[in-house]
């Protein structure tokens, strides 16, 4: 991945793209997930009890 | 040493072992295992059994009174194969019918099971020994006292087993090893299976393993073993990459295409080819071996395939030997030597290979899995190039010149366990370590998730389960920074945010600083979705000197490209006076 943590300056010239921006993303694919891992764990977690991903953070912190 | 440090006597409650689960993981292979427990120090080891092995072999053998396991049971292929069992592990869950009849066998053959309907089984001859002449008042008769005692010869008889029960003699022998290890009973064994493993194969190995006094606490596929061994551990990847999982084995090569994403990994595509293995390697090379053999004594040997019993019996005695020259030839450079006594006519042999010289004759091998990994790509429509990482699994793996050989056809930066020098000496990237570790790992997970969570939760990590389904995006998304001199198409800078393949939801962070100076500057970007390809050119290489060469051959050189595919946002900011 690039790493630019610098963001620079817009070019003088830099306008918001005329196009409108897309209506909704290209379609998702179905897929079935490996239940292995501690990602795994907290992917179903945050679905089961319904959690953003800032509530499960903080969840994890109390844990701790 | 105790592997738990030095306990003070009798402390069955030691602070340390209620930080470590008794858990263990196990790698049964068709040909290998391996086990591994959680240390105190928190990772996941492969360990010995106690024979001092780490990759077991999963035979059975009965020699006069004795059942030997592993290594020393294999050793009996030589002269007592009738009583040796292999290959058991692909038959569970496999009715007798559905068994191939026609594949050569060099241990026990698999018959039906003489009382139980269209069931496999083998069939060994052992030493019983005869009942004891005393009547059977010995009950309370210390040990001791029955040496001196006088007995009859014991008897041959005939015993049948199952493909069931024999797993569950194996499996009950990894959980002992580990037992005496750890100095404590296993509690919990996650154990890995390969992809194509079906409900039939799943329930039998349940079974037998809970036969074997072990709870099961999940059947793992190969590729989450080592996702659960490769996702948590810097191993160099990106935190969002496309894996490919080369796993070659004695009998089988397996691969897989993983998308993982900070951690959540599921198949792109898999692939089995049952005729790629180290069998084949063992052929190839027994067969260097035999014809070197029959250079210096002038007597003929014909193996793989043998026909002349003398020359099987070669066979068999060079498929031991080679087993040492393999793993010579995977540790290290220099040239590794084969040894057999009495190989034929009464003549021993030692012989010896180069690296160089082994993986020439190899070659036809690692074409075979480079053209087969092309294949897999092929069906998921992905590049070598889009491919981050080559994880290694499976015996044949340790081989550093398979990986030379198929890692030419990706990027220069693909990862390896090879490049990143984690292969030998028992290191993170050991292919014969991976699935027991990572069988481990997910074993601690899973115990510590029955202690302090939910019962649906910890049904999440069933196979059937619906929490694995999930959407994941199909195309790329990320920032563009727009640039009046930016190289490339896209006319700006481009960071990769969202990688297509990402389940959702799905949270990515990005941190930057601007760099801005006077009032009318601005910083932002916009935000594309975009699509990936790879250019393919074909250019002329380099003219070397001296090389005048009419018909030249053409180079590839790929690049990556993107395309702008819709537009989604964009921000600006003005930076404000403090
Ligand atoms: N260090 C090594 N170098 C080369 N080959 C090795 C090495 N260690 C083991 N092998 C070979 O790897 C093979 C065993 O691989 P593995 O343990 O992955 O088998 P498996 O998964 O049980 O096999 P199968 O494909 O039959 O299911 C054997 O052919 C063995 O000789
Ligand atoms: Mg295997």
């Amino acid at each position: 991945m690039a790493s630019v943590t610098v963001l620079p300056a817009l070019p003088k010239n830099w306008a918001v793209p005329d196009s409108p921006a897309a209506q909704s993303l290209a379609p998702v694919v179905q897929r079935k997930l490996i239940p292995a891992g501690s990602a795994y764990l907290a992917h179903v977690r945050r679905a089961l009890q319904n959690l953003s991903f800032e509530a499960h953070d903080k969840l994890i912190e109390q844990d701790r | 040493m105790p592997p738990n440090g030095p306990l003070p006597n009798g402390s069955a409650a030691s602070p340390v072992q209620l930080t470590t689960p008794p858990i263990l993981g196990i790698n049964l292979g068709n040909s290998y295992a391996s086990i591994a427990v959680f240390t105190k120090e928190g990772v996941a080891e492969c360990i010995a059994n106690e024979d001092g092995e780490r990759q077991i072999a999963c035979v059975l053998a009965f020699h006069g009174e004795e059942m030997y396991i592993g290594n020393q049971a294999k050793q009996q292929l030589v002269k007592n194969a009738q009583n040796t069992i292999t290959g058991f592990r692909n038959l569970l869950g496999k009715k007798f019918s559905e068994v191939p009849q026609d594949k050569l066998s060099v241990s026990t053959p698999v018959i039906q099971h003489p009382s139980l309907p269209d069931t496999p089984a083998y069939k060994v001859k052992v030493l019983q020994p005869a009942p004891s002449p005393l009547p059977a008042t010995a009950t309370n008769t210390p040990a001791a006292s029955q040496v001196a005692t006088p007995r009859s010869e014991p008897v041959e008889v005939e015993r049948i087993l199952t493909v069931s029960e024999v797993t569950t003699i194996f499996l009950a022998s990894l959980r002992q090893s580990a037992e005496d290890f750890l100095g404590r009973k296993i509690t919990g064994v996650v154990i890995a299976i390969p992809s194509w493993f079906d409900d039939a194969q799943r329930q039998a190995l349940s079974k037998a393993a809970e036969d074997a006094g072990i709870h099961v606490l999940q059947l793992l596929d190969d590729a989450g073993a080592v996702a659960a061994c490769t996702s948590d551990s810097a191993d160099g990847a990106p935190i969002d990459c496309t894996q490919l999982i080369v796993d070659l084995g004695a009998s089988s090569l397996e691969l897989s295409l993983l998308s993982i994403r900070e951690g959540l990994a599921y198949a792109l595509a898999t692939l089995s080819d049952p005729t790629i293995g180290g069998d084949e390697i063992d052929s190839k090379l027994i067969r260097f071996f035999a014809k070197d053999f029959t250079k210096k004594t002038k007597t003929p040997l014909t193996v793989a395939p043998a026909t002349d019993p003398q020359d099987k019996r070669a066979e068999a005695k060079l498929r031991l030997a080679v087993e040492h020259t393999k793993r010579t030839l995977s540790a290290s450079p220099g040239a590794a030597t084969c040894s057999v006594e009495s190989l034929k006519d009464g003549l021993d042999y030692t012989g010896s290979i180069n690296r160089l010289r082994f993986d020439m004759e190899m070659r036809s091998i690692y074409d075979k899995v480079y053209a087969k990994v092309k294949e897999l790509a092929e069906s998921a429509e992905i590049d070598l190039y889009d491919i981050d990482e080559i994880v290694y699994i499976g015996g044949s793996a340790s081989l550093p010149g398979l990986d030379e050989s198929i890692s030419q056809g990706f990027t220069e930066s693909v990862i390896t366990s090879f490049k990143a020098g984690t292969v030998v000496g028992g290191g993170v990237g050991d292919p014969t370590t991976i699935l027991a570790r990572g069988c481990a790992l997910q074993a601690h997970l899973l115990v510590s998730l029955a202690q302090t969570s939910s019962e649906e939760l910890v049904e999440t990590f069933n196979k059937e389960s619906e929490a694995t389904s999930v959407a994941a995006t199909s195309r790329t998304i990320g920032l563009l920074v727009p640039q009046e001199d930016a190289a490339g198409s896209l006319g700006g800078i481009w960071i990769p945010l969202v990688l297509k393949e990402t389940p959702l939801p799905c949270r990515r962070t990005l941190t930057f600083e601007v760099s801005a100076s006077g009032a009318n500057t601005k910083v932002g970007f916009e935000l594309w979705e975009v699509k990936e390809g790879v250019k393919i050119d074909h250019v002329k290489p380099p003219k070397l000197d001296d090389e005048d060469d009419e018909e030249e051959e053409l180079e590839e050189v790929k690049e990556k490209t993107l395309t702008k595919e819709a537009y989604l946002a964009s921000l600006s900011l003005s930076p404000k006076n403090p």
